[in-house]
């Protein structure tokens, strides 16, 4: 748990977006987890584990937000582009405005380090899709970060 | 190997890209300015996702020192949900379309409790930028900003800032792009919303009252002008 609790933390609070909120669901997580201790057969499975106990609490504890879109049915230019802003601020933006099925297996991937076959496994998808939801991502990302250059240089 | 393939697979996972992978960016000057670009914003992902973890968060949780829940929060979560279909029978008349903007803002301000509970991104600057990009100039601030957020608005994304006023709270909302032809208000149990229209889109004020609302959209003329 020492080893995790940051990136747990990091994790939860990035699906919920409040660190109060966070901090109770890595509490919960932790929990469920002791309980279920049993059941992981692989010790080098255990921050994959505890990722997703914490991903499952969050879906369970927490109602889906009301404006919930399908994802795989998005195109790529529909993901959400950003007003301008500071350029630190406008990453934070766009990742909470992420849709939860693309923020999900980038914060797997950047906070938990997991490649695109292991976010699959954990998700129950497979590596195509997590590729393409990855690519999605970051394209909204680095269109961000293109306009805020171009707006840093006056070009 | 080629381009396509090459930044589909930077874009899906940049950090660990096989050596065959890498090697057509070697010789492909256009996809390794790319996955400079991208190595770039992925430095800026990191920090912004490395949020400061709260002190003494492994221990609580290792010894199991659990918080008191917060009752506030269950209670601000029914009294939202009162408030909701509250509006939802007063919205649900014959006149929804004379004041819409201004309804709506009432609506968004009641299903958003959080903003007044928390300070978010309280930063002078980001809002004088964000009022530049609407074509206003800010002289001064209609009160100490404590929160501003990106969110889902009818017709796109705006922005929803909180000021913390000698009157009490009080809510502006930027939305660029679409906008009513000509102001609005309302009144929606205890909350009162003006809407006027501006040059690159509309600005909405909520507060609790008629008198509020009218002080600090007062106070907001005095602090920016808008481009005609």
């Amino acid at each position: 748990m020492r080893a995790y609790g940051a990136d747990l933390y990091r994790f939860a609070y990035w699906l919920c977006r409040d660190r109060h909120a966070a901090e109770d669901l890595v509490q919960e997580a932790c929990l469920r987890a002791w309980r279920s201790w049993p059941e992981l057969r692989d010790l080098s499975q255990a921050k994959a584990w505890l990722m997703i106990i914490v991903r499952n609490e969050h879906a369970r504890s927490y109602s889906r937000r009301r404006n919930e879109t399908n994802l795989d049915d998005m195109h790529e230019n529909e993901l959400p582009s950003m007003p301008s802003f500071e350029a630190g601020l406008e990453t934070a933006e766009v990742v909470r405005q992420l849709p939860e099925n693309y923020r999900e297996p980038l914060l797997l991937q950047v906070l938990g380090g997991f490649s695109c076959a292991e976010i699959a496994g954990m998700l129950g998808t497979t590596a195509g899709a997590i590729m393409t939801r990855l690519t999605r991502a970051r394209q909204a990302l680095r269109q961000q970060y293109t306009d805020s250059a171009k707006r840093r240089t006056g070009r | 190997m080629n381009c396509l393939e090459f930044r589909r697979e930077k874009l899906a996972d940049p950090r660990r890209l096989p050596p065959e992978t890498q090697a057509h960016a070697s010789g492909c000057p256009a996809c390794a300015a790319f996955a400079r670009e991208v190595d770039e914003s992925e430095r800026a992902l990191d920090r912004a996702l490395i949020v400061p973890v709260p002190d003494g968060l492994v221990d609580r949780i290792l010894f199991q020192s659990r918080r008191p829940r917060r009752a506030w929060r269950a209670w601000a979560l029914a009294a939202s949900i009162l408030i909701a279909v509250a509006l939802g029978f007063s919205l649900w008349d014959g006149s929804k379309n004379a004041n819409e903007y201004a309804r709506l803002a009432i609506e968004h301000v009641v299903m958003e409790p959080e903003s007044f509970a928390v300070t978010r991104n309280p930063d002078p600057e980001a809002f004088r930028t964000l009022v530049q990009n609407l074509g206003g100039s800010v002289k001064d601030l209609p009160g100490k900003i404590r929160y501003i957020r990106l969110c889902p608005f009818e017709d796109g994304l705006g922005w929803h800032v909180v000021f913390e006023t000698p009157e009490g709270l009080a809510t502006l909302f930027l939305v660029p792009g679409k906008k009513p032809r000509a102001a609005q208000a309302a009144s929606v149990d205890g909350w009162s919303a003006v809407v006027h229209p501006i040059e690159r889109g509309y600005y909405a004020i909520v507060t609790a009252s008629s008198d509020a609302t009218s002080r600090f959209r007062q106070m907001l003329r005095d602090c920016i002008v808008w481009s005609a």
